[in-house]
């Protein structure tokens, strides 16, 4: 589901989690990185060398928890924003949780917000213990918040008191058949899908003969916008494959200049 | 007509790299670069960058620009920069036609590096024209450059890398985001990026399209359809999202004009985002004095359009016989951190789409 969602599966963040020992035994830093991706700063960062070395920069990222204090410095440094530190170990009720958070405003401390899971959800308030800028870091902020020891490692976000909801509306049924042919297709031009249609149904299934009939591409875009999209049509009408579509011929200039610049050119500068 | 060793066309992560690579092997270097300011796509990139050290892992992107810019500027006697000048031809006979400011101006170099980026493709669906539906990088533009928010309540159409970040940048600008959609079955771009967007309550929903924008004068909602498994809509399935911005972020094109109109071969090779040229492994295209790097090369992350850039610099430098003592170290160095970037999963698909353009192995 992770693919599709954005959402972390369950399985996976707990076998992130280091062992009940060492969650009760101080802060330590999660690293909620599921995809091998070419990155490797949190390895360089790591003053003690917790974030194991990588072999391959595609690696995923691999702790050594026993050496790790929870210094934060890797949290600060992400360029995914996939680090969390996690301290479980200063009160049997509560525990804290550092997010890293680049929005304004930023909250101050003492501050109670909302904290959400991986999906956006509310869960719980938390009261925020500390703002750490990161000026060194890039200015990626990190937020401390304290909340309910149960919940310490399913809040992943956080935001002021008065949530917004961002509702989806069910709608109306509407049609889904083809593109109507007066969808637009070449904007600079003002070129109607249906009048591309036209032309193609009578023989002209290249992207030369359109341009000389119709305009398409002739505008100040000269095809970057629509040539795709007019091939694409070519494609779906004649049965032809994308690659065996003519893309016309390309001549400068590569954008329109006015006439007055080409007669009062120089040959030097 | 100006003359220059290597000519440089584009000032993003790419070229950028590519003049450095150049200059510091003793060639003189002309970068041109289409807009007011260099640093191309970098400028607009909040967000930490990912990758390695060597690749400036973990430093924002519009940092990055900034300390590829300054160290071009300590070279100022090999770079000249020309900012606000776009490549108009690139003719068989090595010139190339800029439009500099308002004057036309012709330029022969010994090599050029072409690095002129990718362009955004599009989506048709009816009324795809109403005013508040954008590319991507329009959005990025409008906020990160310009500091406008685009509207109040955006539908992002892609969850690859783009449509993830910039809907976080929207986020981070106050700007709501009602959901993510993609055609895709999964979500394109990095998980550690989809999560973070997620846990601030956007949904990201995987195959689904949109299929029409309503509004009179702008766009006041649009629609959106499952896909089943052969891509198709599936009737019944439409909902109605009340939003004013709709943003495409459907991918990347090569943006090769300037090859194809030097005659270089080009091939359509899907994986690295449409029709590319074939170059060997030192990035030279077919034609000889002309070199390639970027996302000209195939769609990929900026970290390894540096890593390319530099590649073609040292290797069009090299081929004119500007050398120091450690350009072979320094060119064995950039192909393996290229292999490194792409040794992953989410590297596999520029692997099969390289081995099809590639001249040597």
């Amino acid at each position: 589901m992770y693919l599709k969602t954005g959402v972390a599966d369950k399985e996976l963040v707990s076998n992130a989690l280091p062992t009940e020992e060492r969650r009760g035994s101080g802060p330590y830093a999660i690293i909620e990185c599921f995809q091998e991706i070419p990155c490797n700063p949190c390895t360089e960062i790591c003053p003690f060398g917790s974030i194991l070395p990588m072999d391959d920069i595609n690696d995923l990222p691999r702790m050594d928890y026993d050496s790790c204090t929870g210094c934060g410095l890797c949290a600060a440094i992400c360029p995914g924003l996939a680090i969390f530190i996690v301290d479980e170990s200063y009160s049997d009720t509560v525990a804290s949780v550092s997010i890293p958070y680049e929005f304004v405003p930023l909250p101050q401390k003492g501050d109670i917000v909302e904290m959400m899971d991986r999906a956006g959800e509310y869960v719980t308030d938390g009261k925020v213990l500390r703002v750490v800028p990161n000026k060194k870091y890039q200015n990626t902020p990190v937020v401390t918040v304290e909340v309910p020891k149960d919940k310490v490692n399913e809040v992943r976000f956080l935001q002021p008191k008065q949530k917004t909801e961002i509702a989806m509306p069910k709608a109306d049924p509407d049609d889904t058949e083809n593109l109507p042919d007066t969808t637009i297709i070449c904007r600079c031009e003002n070129i109607t899908v249906g009048e591309v249609r036209k032309m193609i149904d009578q023989g002209y299934d290249d992207f030369d003969e359109l341009k000389r009939l119709i305009r398409t591409g002739m505008g100040p875009c000269q095809g970057r916008t629509c040539r795709h999209l007019i091939m694409q049509e070519i494609s779906r009408r004649t049965g032809k494959k994308f690659d065996e579509i003519e893309l016309g011929a390309f001549r400068p200039p590569t954008k329109p200049i006015q006439l007055e610049q080409l007669i009062g050119g120089k040959e030097d500068v | 007509m100006r003359e220059v060793d290597i000519a440089i066309v584009g000032g993003g992560p790419a070229g950028l790299m590519a003049a450095d690579a150049a200059a510091s092997n003793g060639a003189s270097v002309l970068l041109l670069e289409r807009d007011g300011h260099l640093g191309g796509q970098l400028v607009k990139q909040t967000h930490k960058f990912f990758g390695s050290e060597k690749q400036y892992a973990s430093i924002r992107g519009v940092k990055i620009a900034t300390i590829l810019e300054e160290k071009l500027k300590e070279m100022s006697d090999l770079v000249e920069i020309w900012t606000n000048a776009t490549a108009l031809g690139l003719y068989e006979d090595g010139v190339l036609t800029v439009e500099k400011g308002k004057k036309f101006v012709k330029v022969k170099p010994k090599r050029i590096v072409v690095a002129t980026g990718a362009s955004e493709k599009f989506l048709t669906f009816v009324n795809n024209d109403l005013p508040g539906i954008y590319g991507a990088g329009a959005v990025q533009t409008l906020m990160n450059v310009n500091g406008v928010r685009p509207g109040q309540r955006v539908l992002m159409v892609g969850a690859g890398n783009i449509g993830l970040i910039v809907s976080y940048q929207l986020l981070q600008a106050g700007v709501k985001v009602a959901a993510i959609i993609d055609a895709a079955p999964t979500i394109g771009g990095y998980l550690v990026h989809a999560s973070k967007i997620r846990r601030a309550g956007v949904p990201i929903i995987t195959s689904h399209t949109v299929t029409r924008a309503y509004g009179k004068e702008a766009v006041e909602g649009a629609t959106i359809v499952a896909l089943d498994e052969k891509w198709q809509p599936l009737p019944g399935t439409e909902q109605e999202l009340d939003v004013d911005v709709i943003c495409i972020s459907v991918g990347l094109s090569p943006l090769a004009e300037l090859l194809w109109q030097a005659g270089c071969e080009m091939r359509y090779v899907p994986q690295l985002g449409g029709h590319v040229p074939v170059r060997d492994s030192l990035l030279k295209t077919t034609v000889d004095e002309i070199y390639i790097a970027g996302d000209l090369t195939g769609i990929e992350e900026a970290s390894s359009a540096m890593v390319e850039g530099r590649l073609a610099g040292l290797a069009a430098a090299s081929s004119l016989g500007f050398k120091s003592d450690s350009l072979e170290a320094d060119i064995l160095d950039c192909k393996e951190q290229l292999k490194s970037l792409r040794s992953g999963p989410v590297g596999d698909h520029i692997n099969q789409g390289m081995a099809l353009v590639m001249s040597d192995k």
